[in-house]
């Protein structure tokens, strides 16, 4: 080793222990009041009893300190024989310095946040005890340390044999994790505390994917799917028996749901085909409306009321048609014009559901007063309006429809995860990256297109039905453009054509503004700002379709790499045969 | 009423839209970039005009025909600083990004500028507060009593309309055939690569498309002001919407297409307006006629009326 090489490696130590001092800064500063006021944030204004925000941060700090020593002492493990030999071998394959980083990210984010808080909701910077300020001290020298060390290998734990045991018992766990943190975080009535609790989350989630155990889970997820998925299910499942039979977030997270399907029905549109479709609300609207038109409310127009089941179908295909009548002429020309002419085909609907009133053209829907007063639903005897006691926890009204759309959501996610990885699916694909070449193998570009188009169509159509009983009334001004760009928006922040991408995008789009009514004023202009940084950084999502993420960094090549390595299949690179 | 009465509308209707769409056209010709936040521009630029007047002239009260020039100016240098600055930091990144990227960039901006305006322009002292519509003043010379004119009836604000349109357009043409700059822009409609290599800077021309389409959609704020007395912040929405039809039809990528475009989609809507019978005519299906001439021209004629080739990219 030569001599500057010892004198880089002794610099990073010095930095690899203020960071660590930084943690420990961190991590003791929870033990101090915080606030001066018992009202902000949950209450951190005790000295040596920290709130369950201040216990979140010593979490986040020994992980950063477990980060940091790690790294630290490998050297160190790697030198001696036995057991430690053994801890050193493993801590190689973590990425230590790249976790530590994410969590110094989110330490910073999490005090300036807990500061700025404190002075929002208790009018004023003196409110803030020195427990705040150490923090951000501590916090501040964390993240300058962690950003002044070099980032080190990449990490390769999904590389280590298989342990189906551990690995199951992972998912559960984690998943178990999810459904209280969902809980715990839907439970906080305080919109700061709220933020702080996704910071914490997203600084634990940034912690897991830069240390490679994020990597390591996914590894597993891949290799035990049927367990994951059906974990997942249950987990959703069970959410609404945490609940206490409180409607108030059961309200919320079927909305969620309606929405996160509606958007996984725009990314087979999308993710898959990479056809923008800018009108998809309309979609979801002409579903909306079939359903109020049929069912049994006082102010609906056509006096037949079939079955719900009936009216679904007939709701998709309504949706579906409309998507054939708008999709054949300008599938065949350029993508652009799709965007503008789905567009206009959104506002077109909304006019004419405006017009439908009697006096500018026939009665159908009363206009812009919509179909109110629309029944619940009830199968078969089983009525959605009611509250049903099931192991001693009541469900109110939003559980049924919860259970219900979890039914339609896993349709959907199964319409869409078999189409991915048909032939159908890798179709869309071809064409999306490449149009001529697609066409030029024989692929069925338009026709495969138009089912694409409307495809998504029939799966808005489906929600939109749901939808219709769930908000009792339909009103055409609930079915405008921007509606279409919140959902295109879930699919880009989320992650185009992935599934998991868009439920997180959809959910955060939905829950994070019912949270924090108190910028909703300002709910628009940061949405808007969001989608502009989102596209100039990050325009792959925050869960990316790996083949998609290429698309966008084409001169990658760790990536072009990565994603070769987990094709299904092998490039072959053909040798010139001599003549 | 006559037919001339809808036609003379239509055609007023037509040069703002065709105002707007030479804006897109210009930058589609030269980047093949469709700028959905376009329309914003036309908005803020209405917003530039209404603060400069507000700055100007509303302590006097001053309402003299000279005033609406400085209006011009005011709501151009708005429209082209947000229209440069939109290129340079949100568009020239995504340059070689797949064609959605800049397409949700620029629903993003769309949403953003609306925003900004709704919740900011009244917080700055002395504006009027931009959450609902605002009163646009009424220059005398431009708004006065209509002009009876061989049996029709013609608003003043049409002459403005019209004429703004006729300078504009005879500008564009000196601007793009006889000057440096804009065969320049020629050129690199053309072939960008080869431009570059006779250097001309691809980016310099780039900035000056946006910066030239933005003061043509700031001169359209302006007139729309005068024509319906207010301007607010979800107006560039459909004018942009519309503004585009109107560039299809006329081809896209074409400047004459474009203002050719915008009038007979003007009188289109206008006599839609009038001449269609039954419950479908009136002003309330006056936008849906628009779209779907639109739909109808893509089906027929995608090259739209006087574009040359066929457009086909994907």
């Amino acid at each position: 080793m030569t001599a500057s090489a010892t004198t880089r490696q002794r610099a990073y130590n010095v930095e690899r222990i203020v960071g660590l001092v930084g943690g420990l800064i961190f991590a003791v500063s929870a033990f101090f009041p915080w606030a001066y006021g018992h009202e902000a944030l949950d209450d951190m204004a005790y000295f040596g009893s920290p709130s369950p925000l201040q216990w979140f941060a010593v979490v986040m700090a020994l992980a950063l300190i477990n980060c940091l020593a790690a790294s630290l002492l490998e050297p160190t493990l790697n030198n001696s024989t036995g057991f430690l030999k053994l801890l050193g071998r493993i801590s190689k394959r973590f990425g230590w310095i790249r976790g530590a980083r994410a969590l110094a990210i989110g330490m910073l984010a999490y005090a300036v946040l807990a500061i700025l808080a404190v002075a929002l909701e208790l009018n004023g910077l003196v409110n803030l005890e020195m427990g705040a300020w150490v923090a951000l001290v501590g916090a501040g020298i964390a993240f300058g340390s962690s950003m002044m060390l070099p980032t080190g290998r990449a990490p390769f734990l999904e590389r280590i044999p298989s342990y189906p045991v551990l690995e199951i018992a992972t998912i559960a766990l984690l998943l178990m994790g999810m459904l209280f943190a969902s809980a715990y975080a839907l439970s906080q009535e305080d919109g700061g505390t709220f933020l702080m609790v996704l910071v914490f989350i997203g600084a634990l989630a940034g912690f897991a994917i830069g240390s490679g155990f994020g990597s390591w889970v996914a590894t597993a997820g891949r290799r035990h799917r049927t367990v994951l998925v059906s974990s997942a299910f249950l987990v959703a499942f069970l959410f609404p028996f945490t609940q206490n039979g409180s409607d108030a977030n059961m309200s919320i997270a079927t909305q969620v749901l309606i929405f996160a399907a509606t958007a996984v029905g725009l990314n087979i549109v999308v993710g898959l085909a990479g056809l923008l479709d800018l009108g998809y609300i309309a979609f979801l609207g002409a579903g909306a409306f079939t359903a109020a038109v049929l069912s049994e409310s006082a102010f609906a127009t056509i006096n037949w009321h079939p079955p719900f089941i009936v009216v679904m179908l007939l709701s998709g295909c309504i949706s579906a048609t409309l998507g054939l009548i708008i999709g054949s002429p300008t599938l065949r020309v350029s993508g652009d014009y799709l965007a503008i002419v789905t567009l206009a085909f959104g506002e077109i609907f909304r006019i004419t559901m405006n017009n439908l009133d009697g006096s500018s053209g026939p009665n159908l829907v009363h206009g812009s007063s919509g179909i109110p007063a629309i029944p619940n639903l009830n199968f078969f005897g089983f009525d959605f309006g009611q509250s049903h006691v099931v192991a001693g926890i009541e469900l109110g009204r939003f559980a049924n429809y919860f259970f219900l759309m979890l039914v339609i959501m896993s349709i959907i996610i199964l319409v869409f995860t078999r189409l991915n990885h048909s032939r159908i699916g890798r179709g869309w694909v071809a064409i999306r990256e490449d149009e001529r070449a697609a066409e030029a193998m024989g692929v069925n570009v338009f026709g495969l297109k138009l089912l694409a188009f409307a495809g998504g169509a029939f799966l808005a159509g489906f929600a939109g039905a749901v939808k219709a009983h769930v908000d009792v009334s339909v009103v055409p001004d609930q079915y405008v453009f921007l509606e279409s760009a919140f959902l295109l928006a879930a699919i880009v922040l989320g992650g185009m054509g992935t599934v998991m991408g868009v439920l997180l995008g959809a959910t955060l789009l939905k829950l994070v503004p019912e949270k924090l009514r108190f910028m909703s004023d300002y709910r628009m202009l940061i949405f808007g700002l969001l989608m502009v940084v989102m596209m100039r950084f990050r325009p792959e999502g925050i869960i990316p379709n790996q083949r998609r993420a290429l698309e966008f960094h084409v001169d990658d090549e760790e990536l072009v790499e990565d994603v070769e390595e987990r094709l299904p299949y092998e490039f072959v690179e053909f040798e010139e045969v001599p003549a | 009423m006559t037919f001339l009465d809808p036609l003379i509308n239509g055609l007023s209707l037509g040069s703002l839209y065709a105002l707007i769409a030479v804006g897109y056209t210009v930058v589609y010709g030269i980047v093949q970039l469709i700028n959905f936040a376009h329309g914003e521009i036309f908005m803020v630029g209405a917003f530039g005009a209404l603060s400069t007047w507000i700055v100007l002239g509303q302590a006097s009260a001053n309402l003299s025909w000279w005033m609406l020039p400085l209006m011009l100016v005011g709501g151009m240098v708005v429209g082209v600083t947000v229209a440069v600055l939109m290129e340079r930091f949100a568009y020239r990144p995504l340059r070689h990004a797949p064609r959605l990227a800049p397409l949700i960039t620029a629903i993003g901006i769309s949403v953003f500028l609306q925003e900004f305006v709704r919740l900011f322009y009244g917080a700055i002292p002395g504006f009027p507060d931009a959450k609902a519509a605002v009163v646009f003043p009424q220059i005398e010379f431009f708004t006065g009593p209509a002009i009876e004119f061989g049996g029709a009836v013609i608003q003043r604000a049409t002459f403005f309309t019209l004429g703004a349109l006729a300078v504009s357009w005879a500008f564009l043409w000196f601007f793009v055939n006889k000057t440096k700059i804009g065969r320049a822009m020629l050129a690199t409609s053309q072939d960008p690569d080869t431009a570059r290599l006779m250097g001309i800077d691809v980016n310099r021309i780039i900035t000056i498309a946006f910066a030239v389409g933005a003061a043509l959609a700031a001169i359209a704020g302006t007139a729309h002001g005068l024509r319906y007395g207010n301007i607010d912040f979800k107006m560039g929405f459909l004018a942009g919407l519309k503004a585009f039809t109107a560039a299809v039809l006329g081809g896209i990528g074409n400047i004459n297409g474009a203002v050719v475009g915008g009038l007979v989609l003007g009188v289109v809507e206008s006599l839609a307006t009038v001449y269609v019978p039954g419950q479908f005519g009136g002003a309330a299906w006056k936008d849906v006629w628009a779209f779907v001439l639109l739909i109808i021209v893509l089906v027929f004629r995608p090259q739209g009326i006087m574009g040359a080739k066929v457009v086909d990219r994907a």
